[in-house]
């Protein structure tokens, strides 16, 4: 398979395009395919990566948080923040917020520890902010980022006794991995990043709380402040390639070829840490659109849920039934399980997840939550796919049976069905009618359809993209 | 009565195989059960089960197992020690938190031991690389992508998983699955919230099924069939764990919290009669990642603590109540310990040893296995040097709890630890190779197997080996003689049902017992 990152030439054809939507946004919609195809990869990531919007943050994250704040009007806070971005991810799709999903499960927190919405709903803002932008700057700031002083005690760390959470996780989470750095560095990593305090809506930095003496780290002494040790760390080899292999298994693929590493890293040393012309490269290149790694990453509960819905048309359904969609299935936004945040891959997928998974696919295209109840859309009224309108839109030929079944398995599956797949879908979307019987405007073929989807989202292969 | 307790009860007399309602009128297995304390042991170990209890974060050993006559304890915590008086006495120098009364008793009335200093050589500080570490069992500087107990799980299911054995091999409460649980052909445990929500999960779609694809072996093509075993083993189990919730029950009320929950259901599980041997728990998140905040007597870690002692305390309640609790043994296990000295937040940052908590009626409890923490002798972090090293726990579970032979604890655990494995259970092997003229078994492979096994043993000065086999109620199924010059036979099991039998090798008049799986 290709391992280089040479842009592709090929124009892409509409499964090249979902292949991009599936992977660069998390709408990976008919629409959205359209217009992209015809276009080079190159024209069609740059018109994913110039898209995106700055929501506007609600009131109250812009009051600093009352420290006696009632447990019930801080948690109140919580729902409205993950609504919040989901109103945001449902909506828009872009790279961008493809990527402030990422960085959300790279510069983690969870709201819990954070407490105040405030400071959460900011994070998310910050991420945003940096989403495509200079990973330099964006660690500086995210070192004095008031949610990840509470997450990792830096607003503890004192000056004589330093808290080393945060220093550890810098080095092992945020730049390099394990095994790039020496006890002596988080000590010393440590030390440099005291004398910071939450004040108000900030985090702010006193000298004289901060400890300025000689420190070294990777065998560099000096009075390093935080700054420096972001400069440090970003010039050691090994921060380029653990970025790039985290890009690597949230575009391409789960285990990386270190041929794919090298060459990324290469190209994020290149661009100076920036991510939008990493991105750029990344994303029309022919390691990307290589035949073999379409599908080859399982879907998180993001991928699964935003993008069934996106694929659906239901991009009015009620925000709080996303939240909660994603969260039964382990992916609570704001709410990662650990300081790593979520695994990924594998660990999706497990005895319950994955009947999870089917029977929220099977719900959704039935217009039904998981406990039965009719979905609404954001304004309260029940809302249910239009099925054979979906069918009209997809299919060129909506009243050849066959043609239905390879244009929506094209459609919602990222490799090709097989000849006996293609029979068995086919008998399910007939109920054993003849062939001739089928047209899609016949008073049984929504029934009919909705039990063909059904049966498709409950495939493995819908689980992947 | 049921059939452990009962062996417990009589075991000594030699007589218990013999009296066993379904092994009456046995000539064979009660004459070799008399003499044969091993194949007594093994007997019983077909059975048996661990729970396992996860402690994410990195556990604070030194305020879980206070040394209370050490200064250098208290100089080094000088905001979040347990003063002296505050402690459970376990020893003149060591007392348990306050909060672990539950621990306390157990320890008291032997079924709970204290294993000091647990870690591994160059314990890793990272909360993910150490746990990977913990749970894959290998060497700090070596990656597994499969657990030990996966590996260990896999020995009794070589067809897993074209075939399934007819119960979970192990169950993890919650909705992720460890890594610890992996073989090398994918998930060897399921794992569940509840048994009811499983079954309902399972079983409430719609039913067609369209045939998965064969990709082959590409990227999509190995994650379908990912996705294949997992959802396969979910449609069987489902079932299954639901009709032993059903028919098991709790004879205690458990505290409301996470961790006692989740044992409320290993208990259900268990009293359902569900042969799985293996589950785990844990507490959700890096619960014990304590670098701020501690607390001391009481506060965060004094809470954790407390949920564990009296979560683990009712569990065992629960198993004696329904008689159970011979054949339930559990481990407690967490990434590392903490720093000897606070840090400036009331806190401690990670550390590296820490005790580790065995128990059960089989345990050889109310002892402490290795020294004191050594607060003066530290390694170049201010962290606590090497007491035990895990795998010679784990090496313990398996060759004395479970009853493996040395060479599978030895592939399971990627090195032999059998020399060094601790005394930590009361059944350990009665080794027939103490006696140098007896016969060694040295291997019966594949074990489980299916249609052929190999016996390999060392029987030199034999005249006339004969190897047999029994079924459970000791009728002689299949013998034949073997020559004690090849050190090997093969025999054909491919008519046995699956089952488990005892493989008898005879060398003149000595005689050695093994335990021999069959599955399809």
């Amino acid at each position: 398979m290709a391992t280089d990152l040479s842009p592709r030439t090929q124009p892409l054809t509409y499964e090249d395009a979902l292949h991009l939507l599936r992977r660069a946004t998390l709408h990976p919609t008919h629409d959205g395919a359209m217009a992209l195809v015809g276009k080079t990869p190159t024209e069609a990531a740059r018109e994913l990566l110039d898209r995106g919007t700055d929501p506007v943050l609600p009131a109250w994250a812009s009051t600093p948080p009352d420290p006696n704040i009632m447990f019930s009007d801080a948690a109140r806070r919580w729902p409205e923040m993950q609504q919040w971005w989901v109103d945001k991810l449902i909506t828009e799709p872009s790279v961008r917020e493809r990527m402030v999903l990422f960085w959300h499960n790279h510069f983690t927190s969870d709201y819990i520890t954070v407490y105040y919405g405030q400071f959460s709903i900011r994070q998310n803002a910050l991420q945003r902010t940096y989403a495509l932008g200079d990973f330099a700057d964006f660690s500086k700031k995210m070192v004095s980022d008031p949610a990840m002083l509470i997450f990792l005690n830096g607003n503890l760390s004192v000056k004589g006794n330093p808290n080393e959470n945060f220093a550890r996780e810098w080095f092992e989470l945020f730049s390099l991995g394990v095994g790039n750095y020496t006890e002596r560095d988080i000590v010393e990593a440590a030390r440099a990043f005291t004398g910071w305090r939450i004040s108000g809506l900030n985090g702010t930095y006193t000298a004289q709380l901060s400890d300025l003496g000689e420190k070294t780290i990777f065998g560099q002494t000096g009075p390093w402040t935080y700054e420096d040790v972001v400069r440090l760390t970003l010039a050691q080899p090994a921060c380029a390639r653990f970025l790039a292999t985290k890009l690597l298994r949230t575009f391409v693929q789960y285990y990386p070829s270190d041929e794919a590493i090298t060459a990324l890293a290469a190209e994020i040393t290149a661009k100076n840490f920036v991510i939008k012309p990493v991105l750029q490269t990344l994303l029309s290149s022919e390691l990307f659109h290589d035949a073999t790694v379409r599908g080859a990453l399982i879907k998180a509960p993001a991928d699964l849920v935003l993008g069934l819905a996106t694929s659906l048309n239901y991009t009015t359904m009620q925000r709080d039934l996303v939240v909660s969609s994603m969260a039964k299935l382990n992916q609570e936004l704001f709410y990662p399980p650990t300081v790593e945040g979520w695994k990924g891959h594998h660990a999706w997928i497990t005895s319950s997840t994955f009947p999870s998974r089917q029977r929220f696919g099977e719900n959704l295209v039935n217009g039904k939550t998981t406990d039965g109840t009719q979905i609404k859309d954001t304004s309260g009224k029940a809302i249910t796919p239009d099925l054979v309108a979906l069918v009209k839109k997809v299919c060129t030929a909506p009243n050849d049976p066959v043609a239905v079944v390879d244009a929506l398995a094209t459609y919602l599956l990222p490799v090709p069905i097989t000849t006996e797949q293609r029979a068995v879908l086919k008998e399910i979307l007939l109920q054993s009618r003849p062939d001739y019987e089928w047209t899609i405007d016949a008073a049984f073929a929504p029934t009919y359809l909705r039990l063909f989807l059904q049966a498709v989202v409950r495939m493995p292969e819908f689980q992947l993209m | 009565m049921d059939r452990r307790r009962f062996i417990a009860r009589v075991g000594k007399t030699g007589l218990a195989l013999a009296t066993l309602p379904n092994i009456i009128g046995n000539v064979s297995v009660r004459a070799l059960a008399g003499v044969d304390a091993q194949l007594q042991q093994l007997l019983e170990a077909t059975d048996r089960i661990l729970v396992l209890i996860q402690l994410p974060g990195g556990n604070d050993g030194l305020n879980t197992v206070v040394p209370f006559t050490d200064p250098v304890y208290y100089a080094s915590r000088p905001t979040i020690s347990i003063a002296a008086k505050d402690t459970l006495k376990i020893t003149d120098t060591l007392g348990w938190h306050p909060a672990l009364s539950g621990f306390r008793d157990l320890y008291n009335d032997g079924s709970m031991a204290v294993v000091q200093g647990v870690t591994y050589p160059n314990p890793d500080r990272s909360h993910f690389r150490g746990t990977d570490i913990w749970l894959t069992a290998t060497d700090a500087d070596v990656f597994a992508g499969t657990g030990w107990v996966g590996r260990y799980l896999e020995t009794m299911a070589p067809d897993f998983p074209t075939t399934l054995p007819a119960n979970p091999l192990a169950i993890q409460i919650g909705t992720s699955l460890s890594l610890g649980l992996l073989g090398n052909k994918g998930p060897m445990g399921v794992s569940f919230r509840d048994p009811d929500e499983f079954y309902r999960l399972v079983n409430s779609g719609v039913s067609e099924e369209v045939p998965s694809s064969d990709q082959g072996n590409t990227p999509a093509g190995n994650e379908v069939a990912f996705m294949r075993t997992i959802a396969r083993s979910a449609d069987v189990y489902a079932k299954v764990v639901k009709s032993a919730a059903d028919k098991g029950t709790n004879t205690v009320t458990y505290p409301q919290t996470d961790l006692a929950s989740k044992l409320k259901i290993v208990s259900q599980l268990i009293s359902g009669g569900l042969s799985t041997r293996i589950y785990l728990v844990s507490y959700t998140g890096n619960t014990f990642d304590t670098h701020a905040d501690q607390g001391g007597v009481n506060g965060q870690h004094a809470r954790l603590l407390q949920q564990l002692g009296d979560a683990v305390s009712m569990f065992m309640q629960d198993m004696r109540k329904q008689g159970l609790a011979d054949k339930v043994a559990g481990m407690t296990f967490s990434e590392f310990g903490r720093r000897v000295a606070e840090n400036g937040s009331q806190g401690t940052d990670h550390g590296t040893a820490a005790p580790l908590f065995v128990f059960g009626n089989d345990v050889r409890g109310g002892q402490m296995f290795g020294k004191d923490p050594n607060l003066t002798e530290l390694d170049d972090r201010g962290d606590l040097l090497m007491e035990n090293d895990f795998h010679n726990v784990y090496a313990s579970v398996l060759l004395q709890w479970f009853a493996t032979q040395s060479s599978t604890a030895q592939s399971v655990l990627f090195k032999d630890f059998s020399k060094s494995a601790l005394p930590l259970f009361k059944s350990a092997p009665v080794s027939v190779r103490e006696t140098s003229s007896a016969p060694m078994l040295v291997q019966v492979s594949p074990n489980p197997a299916s249609t052929m096994a190999t016996v390999s043993f060392d029987a030199q000065q034999a005249s006339a080996v004969t190897i047999e086999v029994h079924d459970m109620q000791g009728r002689l199924l299949h013998a034949q003689a073997a020559s004690a010059a090849d050190g090997r036979a093969t025999i054909d099991v491919s008519a046995l049902p699956p089952s488990t039998y005892v493989l008898t090798l005879r060398a003149d008049r000595a005689v050695v017992n093994s335990i021999l799986t069959v599955t399809r």
